[in-house]
């Protein structure tokens, strides 16, 4: 009897299941209209694509740009203008053929001249772009014909196709009329029709503090997209008043969640889809190596640092004085990855060399006795920890808890803002240590500009040239086998001379309404809003 | 009077200099360029040298006064290192944004402490006095970003959305962008938290001015005497008493002006609104000069002009008082 009305219940449900099934399938087909509304944490810093330093510039940049191709998450270049790209046997001539109907915001047709005027400005040294490091291999870029383009290399390039797609924005194809219709500071500001480009949305206006609001490009040449009508960006600082703004439905998507309030919004929003994926951006307790024999900051004049120019003490702190497994603990909640490795998990030809790095007080002691620090000569050094993210801070005081724990190794916290911070990396000044993730690497290659030995962005200001001959080693290897090799020869050499002290990986967050459907999650690497549409 | 208001009006030019120039000179000593935050990752000494001659920043801290100073006295007020966004633009799209709240602001902290403070004076010593002293007491204790954070938790998180988080609705024809919103009960609830959050701390304080001010006066030999001609209370405490007893919470009403603009920094940044103070706030962070000149040119003619309305407001309180040149 009870199988039997097991057996009626399981038939009632399955009869309802096929009654339901069209509603369900019609809740899954796309509807146009409506306004996203996302929140951003920081403010966008101007809007000339080339230039504008921040991810929320970036994340703009995409919907309102275009450029020759994507990337999937999975690694898989897409179409974008282009409709198709080949290259030599020897990796040194790109050709790109592009659509026919791609048309920037303007009326102007996307065609190989405005190809090549883009990848000009963006080498253009006047342009000041944080681009132009990238294009470094490009030798020249050709006109075949309106709708093909020739870009040559002065040697190969690996990452080439990655760069175009995903290093910072990824090419965004300017339109040379309006660029030349228009001042930088005019694109800077969002001046009325200086924002032009060919992605599926168009600039309608951006009042700082307020709101960046864009529309539907209804010539954008995938037909049929985008679904929504409007995009409206919004920034709120707050991470409380961001959740309450969530839960409240007051905003459909956040860019960019804080990872120590992930437990929370899930706990107050059970529906909210919270959008997660491998890491990628590296969690750094950097050290200076080197510092101005001269004085003078930025002087090619080298001197080791008075404290971590000793590859001993880089060792004992960075390497063996850290326990990783504890700072992910209390900083992340468990929620990233402990990562000696320059280039995290998520990354291409990531490696594992966290065993190069275990932590051992007895080997930090044994060093740091070896280089003549003790109890009768403590190691007394300044941490430095910026306000952008509270984690930073967080790390900083583990850190410090950590070496204090050698009884003769004292770490003192610093706090500064972003700015201050900036100035004193970028402009070779005075400091010791710090905590801060930088830049997203979709591959090793990525980071070369943060870490080789002519990098202004390289803050440890080592001076080795076997870093910079093995990154170009690297880049330059056409067969994907040889690379991984050199990536290991690579990546073990930095972790072994402490010249990248890599904690972990830093993970990535955003958070999405249930009722936004059609999102790909790919990390920072492509923020598009293309093919999202309101379930509502 | 003209000739009274106009001196304190030429007395405005003097200080409002003044500030400037230490707002000017203290942001250019403090440790951050702004030509950092501008080039982000495309920093490179050679370009960083470039974007400072372009900006005029590698000129003496003095000199480059004159010339701001010289480009404001034709209303130039410079555009934004950052943005390129002309300032004065900038600061007028956001100024309604901040007047309003704080003009409410001032409206919550008199709504709450005129009653509090005339219960107070007139039953002291009673449990409304306790109680209206203690609340005050309170209120002056707990900072406006906390008292935001429970407003949030309460109305916005805990009650369905009762109240939106964060954002602004203008009122209905002043809209100043392409997009926005506009609407008297929009407005209203989106000004209703940051203003309670900004006004409850200064109505504590006025509340214990004014009590004290108020317990002062009732004890004066008129209020007696208006007693004994027959008068009713109701007249006596308000027509009598309260007037004068105003007159040293109204003089410290104009001096709170520059603590609310201080908190509307803090309170627009949790409500994410598009008011002066998140303006003001984030052209600190980045060092964004221009910007922050416009802030303390701004914020300095409000102060000043707002302290030369309360000692006019003195004649209407007492007409005993008369400005003379």
């Amino acid at each position: 009897m009870r199988s039997l009305r097991l057996a009626t219940f399981i038939v009632f449900l399955a009869s309802l299941a096929v009654i339901a099934s069209p509603f369900f399938a019609d809740a899954q087909t796309p509807k146009r209209g409506g306004t996203l509304r996302v929140s951003y944490g920081n403010e966008i810093a101007n809007l000339d694509f080339h230039t504008a330093p921040g991810y929320e510039m970036m994340w703009v940049a995409m919907n309102i740009g275009c450029g020759l191709l994507n990337i999937t998450p999975d690694g898989k270049f897409v179409s974008d203008a282009a409709e198709s790209w080949s290259s030599t046997p020897d990796g040194l001539l790109w050709t790109f053929k592009l659509r026919k109907n791609v048309l920037f915001h303007d009326g102007t047709p996307v065609d190989a001249a405005a190809v090549k005027f883009s990848i000009d400005r963006l080498m253009d040294p006047n342009t000041k772009s944080g681009m132009r490091a990238f294009y470094e291999s490009v030798h020249s870029v050709e006109v075949l014909d309106p709708q093909s383009v020739q870009v040559r290399l002065k040697h190969p390039y690996a990452f080439f196709l990655h760069m175009l797609a995903a290093y910072r924005t990824g090419l965004v194809l300017y339109s040379p009329t309006a660029t030349q219709k228009f001042s930088l500071e005019d694109r800077k500001q969002g001046k009325p029709g200086s924002i032009v480009g060919c992605g599926p949305f168009k600039f309608v206006e951006w009042v700082k503090g307020s709101h960046l609001a864009m529309e539907r490009f209804d010539k954008y040449f995938v037909p049929g997209l985008p679904y929504l009508d409007r995009v409206m960006i919004r920034v709120i600082k707050d991470p409380i008043t961001e959740m309450a703004a969530f839960k409240n439905g007051e905003v459909d998507f956040i860019a960019s969640f804080s990872p120590e309030h992930v437990d929370t919004m899930k706990a107050q929003n059970p529906a909210a889809v919270i959008l997660t994926g491998k890491e990628t951006t590296p969690m750094l307790a950097a050290m200076k190596v080197t510092v101005p024999a001269d004085g003078k900051p930025m002087s090619k004049e080298r001197k080791p640092h008075p404290i971590f120019g000793d590859l001993r003490v880089r060792k004992a702190i960075g390497c063996y004085g850290i326990d990783r497994k504890e700072i992910v603990k209390i900083a992340f909640k468990g929620q990233a990855t402990p990562w000696v490795g320059m280039n995290p998990p998520g990354t291409l030809d990531t490696v594992d060399v966290n065993h190069l790095c275990p932590y051992d007080q007895a080997k930090a002691k044994a060093l740091l006795a070896e280089a003549g620090y003790g109890p009768s000569k403590p190691l007394n050094f300044e941490l430095m920890a910026n306000t952008e993210k509270s984690v930073f801070n967080v790390i900083a005081t583990v850190i410090k808890d950590q070496l204090g724990r050698l009884g003769f190794v004292n770490a003192n916290i610093r706090v500064v803002d972003k700015v201050h911070w900036m100035n004193t990396t970028l402009q070779d000044g005075p400091w010791d240590m710090y905590v801060e993730d930088l830049l997203s690497l979709i591959t090793l290659d990525s980071n070369a500009y943060l870490s080789n030995s002519t990098s202004t962005w390289s803050h440890p200001r080592h001076n080795d040239p076997k870093v910079d001959e093995l990154y170009a080693r690297y880049a330059r290897e056409l067969d994907a086998g040889k690379r991984k090799v050199i990536a290991k020869e690579l990546v073990e050499f930095m972790a072994d001379k402490m010249y990248w002290n890599n904690i972990s990986g830093s993970p990535f967050y955003m958070v999405a309404q249930p009722w936004m459907k059609g999102y790909t999650y790919n990390a920072e690497f492509e923020v598009h809003y293309d093919k999202v549409w309101l379930d509502k | 009077m003209r000739v009274y208001i106009g001196k304190r009006l030429l007395e405005i030019v003097p200080t409002v200099l003044m500030i400037t120039l230490v707002v000017f000179v203290m942001m250019r000593s403090i440790p951050g360029d702004p030509v950092v935050a501008l080039l982000g990752d495309a920093y490179t000494e050679e370009d960083a040298i470039k974007v400072r001659a372009e900006y005029g920043l590698e000129r003496p801290i003095l000199v480059q006064y004159v010339i701001w100073l010289g480009k404001l006295l034709q209303g130039d007020w410079g555009v934004s290192i950052l943005n390129g966004r002309p300032v004065l633009h900038d600061v007028l799209l956001r100024l309604p944004v901040t007047f309003e709240l704080i003009a409410l602001s001032m409206a919550v902290a008199l709504a709450i402490s005129i009653p509090a403070a005339i219960i107070g004076a007139v039953r002291r010593n009673t449990w409304a006095d306790y109680t209206a002293t203690t609340i005050a007491m309170v209120g002056v204790s707990i900072p406006e970003f906390f008292i935001g954070v429970l407003l949030l938790l309460t109305f916005s998180i805990g009650m369905s959305g009762a109240l939106p988080s964060s954002g602004w609705v203008y009122l209905p024809g002043t809209c100043p962008t392409i997009v926005c919103a506009a609407g008297l009960l929009g407005n209203a609830q989106h000004v209703l938290m940051p203003a309670l959050a900004l006004g409850v701390g200064r109505a504590a304080l006025l509340t214990r001015l004014l009590r004290a001010s108020m317990l002062e006066v009732i004890r004066t030999e008129y209020v007696t005497t208006a007693r004994a001609k027959g008068l009713a209370e109701r007249p006596v405490i308000f027509k009598h008493a309260l007037k004068n007893a105003l007159i040293p919470t109204i003089t410290v009403m104009g001096l709170q002006v520059g603590f609310l603009i201080g908190g509307a920094i803090v309170v627009e940044t949790l409500f994410a609104m598009p008011g002066l103070g998140t303006f003001g706030i984030d052209a600190i962070i980045a060092r964004d000069y221009q910007q922050v000149q416009g802030f303390a040119l701004v914020t300095a003619i409000a102060f000043v002009v707002i302290n030369l309305l309360v000692d006019l407001t003195y004649t209407f309180l007492d007409p005993r008082i008369r400005y003379t040149g």
